[in-house]
Protein backbone atom coordinates (compact mmCIF):
# COMPACT_ATOMS: atom_id res chain seq x y z
CA UNK A 1 0.00 0.00 0.00
CA UNK A 2 1.72 2.78 -1.02
CA UNK A 3 -0.97 5.70 -1.39
CA UNK A 4 -3.85 5.46 0.68
CA UNK A 5 -6.79 7.85 0.60
CA UNK A 6 -9.25 7.28 3.92
CA UNK A 7 -12.54 8.83 4.24
CA UNK A 8 -11.84 12.14 2.27
CA UNK A 9 -14.33 14.23 2.28
CA UNK A 10 -14.94 17.77 0.81
CA UNK A 11 -17.69 20.63 1.26
CA UNK A 12 -17.82 24.01 -0.48
CA UNK A 13 -20.34 26.54 -0.34
CA UNK A 14 -22.62 24.22 1.79
CA UNK A 15 -22.35 21.92 -1.48
CA UNK A 16 -21.20 18.14 -1.17
CA UNK A 17 -18.36 17.62 -3.68
CA UNK A 18 -17.55 14.32 -2.31
CA UNK A 19 -17.98 12.18 0.83
CA UNK A 20 -16.10 9.24 2.26
CA UNK A 21 -13.26 8.55 -0.68
CA UNK A 22 -11.27 5.82 0.40
CA UNK A 23 -8.50 4.45 -2.30
CA UNK A 24 -5.72 2.08 -1.73
CA UNK A 25 -3.03 2.86 -5.11
CA UNK A 26 -0.24 0.99 -5.13
CA UNK A 27 3.21 1.61 -6.50
CA UNK A 28 3.03 1.11 -10.12
CA UNK A 29 -0.45 2.09 -10.80
CA UNK A 30 -2.15 5.31 -12.49
CA UNK A 31 -5.07 6.15 -11.06
CA UNK A 32 -7.56 8.67 -12.84
CA UNK A 33 -10.03 10.66 -11.42
CA UNK A 34 -12.89 11.52 -13.46
CA UNK A 35 -15.91 13.14 -13.65
CA UNK A 36 -18.12 16.23 -14.94
CA UNK A 37 -17.09 19.75 -14.75
CA UNK A 38 -17.76 20.30 -10.89
CA UNK A 39 -17.58 17.61 -9.84
CA UNK A 40 -14.60 17.93 -7.29
CA UNK A 41 -11.92 16.16 -9.53
CA UNK A 42 -9.34 19.36 -9.18
CA UNK A 43 -10.29 19.98 -5.19
CA UNK A 44 -9.48 16.50 -4.39
CA UNK A 45 -6.23 16.41 -6.15
CA UNK A 46 -5.30 19.33 -4.71
CA UNK A 47 -6.59 17.87 -1.31
CA UNK A 48 -4.57 14.63 -1.23
CA UNK A 49 -1.26 17.08 -3.02
CA UNK A 50 -1.83 19.00 0.88
CA UNK A 51 -2.55 22.72 -0.72
CA UNK A 52 -5.04 22.77 1.64
CA UNK A 53 -6.47 21.35 5.00
CA UNK A 54 -7.01 17.45 4.74
CA UNK A 55 -10.87 16.46 5.87
CA UNK A 56 -9.53 12.61 6.36
CA UNK A 57 -6.33 11.11 6.07
CA UNK A 58 -3.63 11.11 3.14
CA UNK A 59 -1.13 8.70 3.98
CA UNK A 60 1.68 7.75 1.96
CA UNK A 61 3.85 4.53 3.09
CA UNK A 62 1.46 4.81 6.30
CA UNK A 63 2.79 8.52 7.36
CA UNK A 64 0.46 11.32 6.16
CA UNK A 65 1.55 12.99 3.16
CA UNK A 66 1.39 16.58 4.57
CA UNK A 67 4.63 15.62 6.63
CA UNK A 68 6.78 15.07 3.27
CA UNK A 69 5.69 17.45 0.53
CA UNK A 70 8.85 16.81 -1.61
CA UNK A 71 7.52 13.47 -2.29
CA UNK A 72 4.88 14.90 -4.69
CA UNK A 73 5.34 16.73 -8.14
CA UNK A 74 1.98 18.99 -8.18
CA UNK A 75 1.37 20.12 -11.68
CA UNK A 76 -2.28 22.20 -11.88
CA UNK A 77 -4.22 24.41 -13.89
CA UNK A 78 -2.14 27.42 -13.45
CA UNK A 79 0.82 27.89 -15.59
CA UNK A 80 2.86 27.66 -13.10
CA UNK A 81 5.83 29.66 -14.94
CA UNK A 82 6.63 33.10 -14.83
CA UNK A 83 5.78 35.26 -17.78
CA UNK A 84 8.78 37.74 -17.23
CA UNK A 85 11.66 34.97 -17.03
CA UNK A 86 13.10 32.46 -19.72
CA UNK A 87 12.17 29.25 -19.82
CA UNK A 88 15.64 27.97 -18.33
CA UNK A 89 15.27 30.17 -15.69
CA UNK A 90 11.96 28.92 -14.81
CA UNK A 91 12.65 25.39 -14.66
CA UNK A 92 15.85 25.77 -12.89
CA UNK A 93 14.29 27.62 -10.23
CA UNK A 94 11.65 25.32 -9.80
CA UNK A 95 13.53 22.23 -10.08
CA UNK A 96 16.88 23.42 -8.97
CA UNK A 97 18.73 21.23 -11.89
CA UNK A 98 21.75 22.33 -13.80
CA UNK A 99 21.72 23.63 -17.32
CA UNK A 100 22.61 20.82 -19.16
CA UNK A 101 19.50 18.51 -17.53
CA UNK A 102 17.16 21.45 -18.27
CA UNK A 103 18.54 21.51 -22.08
CA UNK A 104 17.82 17.57 -21.81
CA UNK A 105 14.47 18.19 -20.37
CA UNK A 106 13.53 20.61 -23.25
CA UNK A 107 14.67 18.65 -25.64
CA UNK A 108 12.47 15.75 -24.29
CA UNK A 109 9.05 17.56 -24.64
CA UNK A 110 10.03 19.44 -28.31
CA UNK A 111 11.05 22.78 -26.74
CA UNK A 112 14.63 22.43 -28.12
CA UNK A 113 16.31 25.79 -28.94
CA UNK A 114 13.91 27.62 -26.57
CA UNK A 115 15.93 27.97 -23.29
CA UNK A 116 16.82 31.26 -23.60
CA UNK A 117 13.02 32.35 -24.48
CA UNK A 118 10.84 34.09 -22.34
CA UNK A 119 7.87 32.74 -21.13
CA UNK A 120 5.80 35.25 -21.96
CA UNK A 121 6.75 34.83 -25.70
CA UNK A 122 5.31 31.29 -25.92
CA UNK A 123 2.56 29.85 -27.02
CA UNK A 124 -0.30 28.11 -24.58
CA UNK A 125 0.76 24.65 -25.75
CA UNK A 126 4.42 25.79 -25.30
CA UNK A 127 3.94 26.81 -21.58
CA UNK A 128 2.49 24.32 -21.16
CA UNK A 129 5.25 22.29 -22.19
CA UNK A 130 7.58 23.69 -19.97
CA UNK A 131 5.51 22.56 -17.01
CA UNK A 132 5.65 19.57 -17.89
CA UNK A 133 9.22 19.68 -18.61
CA UNK A 134 9.50 19.16 -14.79
CA UNK A 135 8.45 15.14 -15.20
CA UNK A 136 11.65 14.74 -16.93
CA UNK A 137 13.80 17.18 -14.28
CA UNK A 138 12.50 16.01 -10.91
CA UNK A 139 12.38 12.18 -9.39
CA UNK A 140 9.66 12.90 -7.26
CA UNK A 141 7.65 9.26 -6.69
CA UNK A 142 3.99 10.52 -6.77
CA UNK A 143 2.53 12.83 -9.66
CA UNK A 144 -0.28 14.46 -8.89
CA UNK A 145 -1.45 16.35 -12.77
CA UNK A 146 -4.74 17.87 -13.13
CA UNK A 147 -5.44 18.19 -16.72
CA UNK A 148 -1.99 17.27 -18.30
CA UNK A 149 -3.30 17.27 -21.92
CA UNK A 150 -4.81 20.53 -22.36
CA UNK A 151 -3.38 22.53 -25.33
CA UNK A 152 -1.21 19.51 -26.09
CA UNK A 153 -1.06 18.35 -29.62
CA UNK A 154 -1.25 15.15 -30.09
CA UNK A 155 2.97 14.26 -30.92
CA UNK A 156 3.15 15.80 -27.06
CA UNK A 157 0.44 13.81 -25.98
CA UNK A 158 2.12 10.54 -27.12
CA UNK A 159 5.58 11.81 -25.54
CA UNK A 160 3.66 12.79 -21.62
CA UNK A 161 2.02 9.19 -21.76
CA UNK A 162 5.72 7.83 -22.57
CA UNK A 163 7.04 9.47 -19.79
CA UNK A 164 3.99 8.71 -17.90
CA UNK A 165 4.63 5.25 -18.70
CA UNK A 166 8.59 5.46 -17.56
CA UNK A 167 7.95 6.78 -14.17
CA UNK A 168 5.00 3.83 -13.49
CA UNK A 169 7.60 1.00 -14.68
CA UNK A 170 10.13 2.88 -12.32
CA UNK A 171 7.43 2.29 -9.31
CA UNK A 172 6.20 5.84 -9.12
CA UNK A 173 2.19 6.36 -8.89
CA UNK A 174 0.68 9.03 -10.71
CA UNK A 175 -2.80 10.49 -10.41
CA UNK A 176 -4.29 12.30 -12.97
CA UNK A 177 -7.62 13.94 -14.62
CA UNK A 178 -8.70 14.07 -18.13
CA UNK A 179 -11.33 14.35 -19.98
CA UNK A 180 -10.72 12.32 -22.64
CA UNK A 181 -9.82 8.70 -21.37
CA UNK A 182 -6.06 8.65 -22.00
CA UNK A 183 -5.11 5.70 -25.24
CA UNK A 184 -2.04 4.55 -24.56
CA UNK A 185 -2.15 4.06 -20.42
CA UNK A 186 -3.55 0.99 -18.54
CA UNK A 187 -5.48 2.90 -15.25
CA UNK A 188 -7.97 2.80 -12.88
CA UNK A 189 -10.50 5.25 -12.69
CA UNK A 190 -12.55 6.69 -9.53
CA UNK A 191 -15.80 8.10 -10.81
CA UNK A 192 -16.97 11.21 -8.86
CA UNK A 193 -20.46 12.89 -9.03
CA UNK A 194 -22.02 9.60 -8.81
CA UNK A 195 -23.16 9.08 -5.26
CA UNK A 196 -20.34 10.08 -3.79
CA UNK B 1 21.41 24.06 -5.98
CA UNK B 2 19.72 25.10 -2.61
CA UNK B 3 16.48 26.16 -2.45
CA UNK B 4 17.63 29.42 -1.12
CA UNK B 5 19.86 30.20 -3.82
CA UNK B 6 17.75 29.47 -5.84
CA UNK B 7 15.11 32.22 -4.75
CA UNK B 8 17.98 34.74 -4.61
CA UNK B 9 18.95 33.94 -7.90
CA UNK B 10 15.67 34.14 -9.61
CA UNK B 11 14.48 37.81 -7.73
CA UNK B 12 17.60 38.64 -9.26
CA UNK B 13 16.29 37.82 -12.23
CA UNK B 14 13.48 39.29 -12.10
CA UNK B 15 14.90 42.66 -11.32
CA UNK B 16 16.94 42.34 -14.44
CA UNK B 17 14.08 41.70 -16.54
CA UNK B 18 11.82 44.36 -15.04
CA UNK B 19 14.14 47.21 -13.54
CA UNK B 20 10.97 49.93 -13.71
CA UNK B 21 9.81 48.22 -10.40
CA UNK B 22 12.72 49.02 -8.45
CA UNK B 23 13.31 52.18 -10.38
CA UNK B 24 9.29 52.95 -9.79
CA UNK B 25 9.57 53.53 -5.94
CA UNK B 26 12.79 55.43 -6.31
CA UNK B 27 11.26 57.71 -9.16
CA UNK B 28 8.70 58.49 -6.69
CA UNK B 29 10.01 59.03 -3.58
CA UNK B 30 12.71 62.02 -5.48
CA UNK B 31 9.54 63.45 -7.11
CA UNK B 32 7.54 63.88 -3.68
CA UNK B 33 10.85 65.24 -2.33
CA UNK B 34 11.13 67.96 -4.58
CA UNK B 35 7.79 68.63 -5.10
CA UNK B 36 7.94 69.68 -1.04
CA UNK B 37 10.20 73.09 -1.61
CA UNK B 38 7.96 74.03 -4.21
CA UNK B 39 4.56 73.26 -2.28
CA UNK B 40 5.69 74.81 0.69
CA UNK B 41 8.24 76.85 0.66
CA UNK B 42 12.05 77.26 -0.34
CA UNK B 43 13.08 78.37 3.29
CA UNK B 44 16.06 76.09 4.17
CA UNK B 45 15.53 76.54 7.63
CA UNK B 46 11.87 75.04 7.32
CA UNK B 47 12.78 72.36 5.04
CA UNK B 48 15.79 70.85 7.34
CA UNK B 49 13.25 71.10 10.68
CA UNK B 50 10.16 69.00 8.71
CA UNK B 51 12.75 67.50 6.01
CA UNK B 52 13.30 64.23 8.24
CA UNK B 53 9.92 63.44 8.71
CA UNK B 54 8.97 64.23 4.92
CA UNK B 55 11.43 61.66 3.42
CA UNK B 56 10.64 59.19 6.20
CA UNK B 57 6.64 58.95 5.30
CA UNK B 58 7.79 59.06 1.68
CA UNK B 59 9.89 56.01 1.91
CA UNK B 60 7.19 54.06 3.72
CA UNK B 61 4.90 55.19 1.34
CA UNK B 62 6.88 53.98 -1.57
CA UNK B 63 7.72 51.06 -0.03
CA UNK B 64 3.71 50.19 -0.21
CA UNK B 65 3.87 50.63 -3.93
CA UNK B 66 5.99 47.79 -4.22
CA UNK B 67 3.38 45.48 -1.25
CA UNK B 68 1.30 44.34 -3.99
CA UNK B 69 3.93 43.09 -6.22
CA UNK B 70 5.71 40.91 -3.41
CA UNK B 71 3.41 37.79 -3.80
CA UNK B 72 0.55 38.81 -5.78
CA UNK B 73 2.80 37.65 -9.24
CA UNK B 74 3.80 34.25 -7.60
CA UNK B 75 0.60 33.38 -6.60
CA UNK B 76 -1.44 34.06 -9.55
CA UNK B 77 1.02 32.20 -11.72
CA UNK B 78 0.45 29.43 -9.58
CA UNK B 79 4.28 29.58 -8.80
CA UNK B 80 4.20 30.26 -5.14
CA UNK B 81 2.19 27.15 -4.49
CA UNK B 82 4.84 24.90 -5.82
CA UNK B 83 7.01 26.53 -2.96
CA UNK B 84 4.65 24.60 -0.55
CA UNK B 85 6.64 20.96 -2.31
CA UNK B 86 9.89 22.06 -1.10
CA UNK B 87 12.50 20.70 1.41
CA UNK B 88 12.30 23.97 3.17
CA UNK B 89 9.89 25.17 5.67
CA UNK B 90 7.60 27.23 3.63
CA UNK B 91 8.15 30.31 5.96
CA UNK B 92 11.80 29.93 5.83
CA UNK B 93 11.25 30.25 1.87
CA UNK B 94 9.13 32.85 2.63
CA UNK B 95 11.78 34.69 5.33
CA UNK B 96 14.20 34.11 1.96
CA UNK B 97 11.95 35.85 -0.31
CA UNK B 98 11.35 38.68 2.16
CA UNK B 99 15.07 39.19 2.70
CA UNK B 100 15.47 39.48 -1.09
CA UNK B 101 12.71 41.89 -1.40
CA UNK B 102 14.31 44.58 0.67
CA UNK B 103 17.65 43.84 -0.70
CA UNK B 104 16.48 44.51 -4.56
CA UNK B 105 14.00 46.91 -3.71
CA UNK B 106 14.53 48.65 -0.20
CA UNK B 107 18.09 49.36 -0.03
CA UNK B 108 18.39 51.30 -3.38
CA UNK B 109 15.43 53.48 -1.25
CA UNK B 110 17.50 54.25 1.44
CA UNK B 111 20.77 54.92 -0.37
CA UNK B 112 19.03 57.52 -2.04
CA UNK B 113 17.88 59.19 1.43
CA UNK B 114 21.57 61.37 1.50
CA UNK B 115 20.80 62.69 -1.80
CA UNK B 116 17.09 63.41 -0.99
CA UNK B 117 18.37 64.97 2.59
CA UNK B 118 20.75 67.40 0.43
CA UNK B 119 17.88 68.60 -1.18
CA UNK B 120 16.06 69.61 1.59
CA UNK B 121 19.24 70.79 3.34
CA UNK B 122 19.23 68.98 6.10
CA UNK B 123 22.77 68.67 8.58
CA UNK B 124 24.79 66.09 7.94
CA UNK B 125 24.68 64.18 11.13
CA UNK B 126 20.85 64.31 11.11
CA UNK B 127 21.12 62.75 7.57
CA UNK B 128 22.97 60.18 9.18
CA UNK B 129 20.80 59.38 12.03
CA UNK B 130 17.80 59.24 9.36
CA UNK B 131 19.61 56.37 7.51
CA UNK B 132 20.34 54.43 10.19
CA UNK B 133 16.47 54.61 11.22
CA UNK B 134 15.75 53.71 8.11
CA UNK B 135 18.00 50.47 7.82
CA UNK B 136 16.93 49.65 11.32
CA UNK B 137 12.87 50.18 10.80
CA UNK B 138 12.26 49.03 7.04
CA UNK B 139 13.16 45.65 7.82
CA UNK B 140 9.62 45.46 10.07
CA UNK B 141 8.10 47.62 7.30
CA UNK B 142 8.87 45.18 4.48
CA UNK B 143 7.89 42.57 6.85
CA UNK B 144 4.75 44.20 7.71
CA UNK B 145 3.79 45.44 3.98
CA UNK B 146 4.78 41.59 3.50
CA UNK B 147 1.30 40.31 5.59
CA UNK B 148 -0.82 42.97 3.97
CA UNK B 149 0.27 41.60 0.41
CA UNK B 150 0.16 37.74 2.10
CA UNK B 151 -3.60 38.53 3.38
CA UNK B 152 -5.31 40.04 0.26
CA UNK B 153 -4.06 37.64 -2.40
CA UNK B 154 -7.11 36.20 -3.14
CA UNK B 155 -9.41 40.05 -3.26
CA UNK B 156 -9.10 41.33 -6.65
CA UNK B 157 -8.13 44.89 -6.08
CA UNK B 158 -5.87 44.29 -2.88
CA UNK B 159 -3.64 47.23 -2.86
CA UNK B 160 -5.76 49.73 -0.48
CA UNK B 161 -7.01 47.15 1.82
CA UNK B 162 -3.57 45.78 2.73
CA UNK B 163 -2.68 49.09 3.36
CA UNK B 164 -5.35 49.63 5.54
CA UNK B 165 -5.07 46.19 7.48
CA UNK B 166 -1.46 46.94 7.99
CA UNK B 167 -1.54 50.64 9.13
CA UNK B 168 -1.96 49.82 13.33
CA UNK B 169 1.49 48.13 12.98
CA UNK B 170 2.94 50.71 10.96
CA UNK B 171 1.87 53.61 13.28
CA UNK B 172 4.38 52.14 16.31
CA UNK B 173 7.54 51.79 14.12
CA UNK B 174 6.93 55.45 12.63
CA UNK B 175 6.64 57.59 16.07
CA UNK B 176 9.89 55.70 17.17
CA UNK B 177 11.65 56.38 14.05
CA UNK B 178 10.07 60.11 14.51
CA UNK B 179 11.12 60.15 17.81
CA UNK B 180 14.75 59.05 17.24
CA UNK B 181 15.13 61.76 14.86
CA UNK B 182 13.95 64.47 17.38
CA UNK B 183 15.98 63.64 20.04
CA UNK B 184 18.92 64.17 17.46
CA UNK B 185 17.98 67.48 16.47
CA UNK B 186 17.44 68.41 20.35
CA UNK B 187 20.71 66.65 21.03
CA UNK B 188 19.48 64.20 23.25
CA UNK B 189 20.26 60.42 23.41
CA UNK B 190 19.16 57.96 21.07
CA UNK B 191 20.14 54.76 22.01
CA UNK B 192 17.68 53.04 23.65
CA UNK B 193 14.68 54.10 21.09
CA UNK B 194 16.70 53.25 18.43
CA UNK B 195 17.13 49.70 20.28
CA UNK B 196 13.25 49.22 20.43
CA UNK B 197 12.98 49.93 17.23
CA UNK B 198 15.15 47.40 16.39
CA UNK B 199 13.71 45.08 18.27
CA UNK B 200 10.57 45.95 16.49
CA UNK B 201 12.41 44.51 13.21
CA UNK B 202 14.12 41.85 14.93
CA UNK B 203 10.49 40.87 16.48
CA UNK B 204 8.83 41.00 12.94
CA UNK B 205 11.61 39.56 11.19
CA UNK B 206 11.29 36.50 13.43
CA UNK B 207 7.44 36.22 13.42
CA UNK B 208 6.00 37.68 10.44
CA UNK B 209 7.03 34.51 8.10
CA UNK B 210 5.32 32.68 9.72
CA UNK B 211 2.40 34.51 10.12
CA UNK B 212 2.75 35.55 5.97
CA UNK B 213 3.46 31.98 5.39
CA UNK B 214 -0.10 30.98 7.08
CA UNK B 215 -2.04 33.53 5.45
CA UNK B 216 -0.16 32.34 2.11
CA UNK B 217 -1.67 28.80 2.65
CA UNK B 218 -5.02 30.48 3.68
CA UNK B 219 -5.38 31.51 0.07
CA UNK B 220 -4.15 28.78 -1.73
CA UNK B 221 -6.30 26.71 0.13
CA UNK B 222 -9.41 28.97 -0.73
CA UNK B 223 -8.75 28.65 -4.71
CA UNK B 224 -9.38 26.21 -7.12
Amino acid sequence: MTLELKHLHCERDDRVLFRDISQCVERGEILRVAGPNGAGKTTLLRMIAGLFEVDGEVLWESAPLSAMPESVLYIGHAPQVTRELTVQANLQFLSGATMEAVRHALQAVGLRGYDDSLVRELSQGQKRRVALARLWLESRPLWILDEPYTALDVEMVAVLDQRIKQHIHAQGVCLLTTHQPPQQLDYRTLELGHGH
Amino acid sequence: MGIERRIIQREWRLVMARPGEVLKPMWFLLLVISLIPLALSPDSTLLAEIGPAMIWVATLLAILLNMDHLFKDDYSEGVLEQWLFWSRPFAWCVAIKLLTHWLFYILPLILMTPIVGLMLSIPADVIAVLLVTLLVATPALTCFSGLGGALTLGAARSGVLGVLVMLPLFVPVVILAAGVITRTTDGAGIGPLLALLAAFSLGAAILMPLAIAAAIRLNIGGST
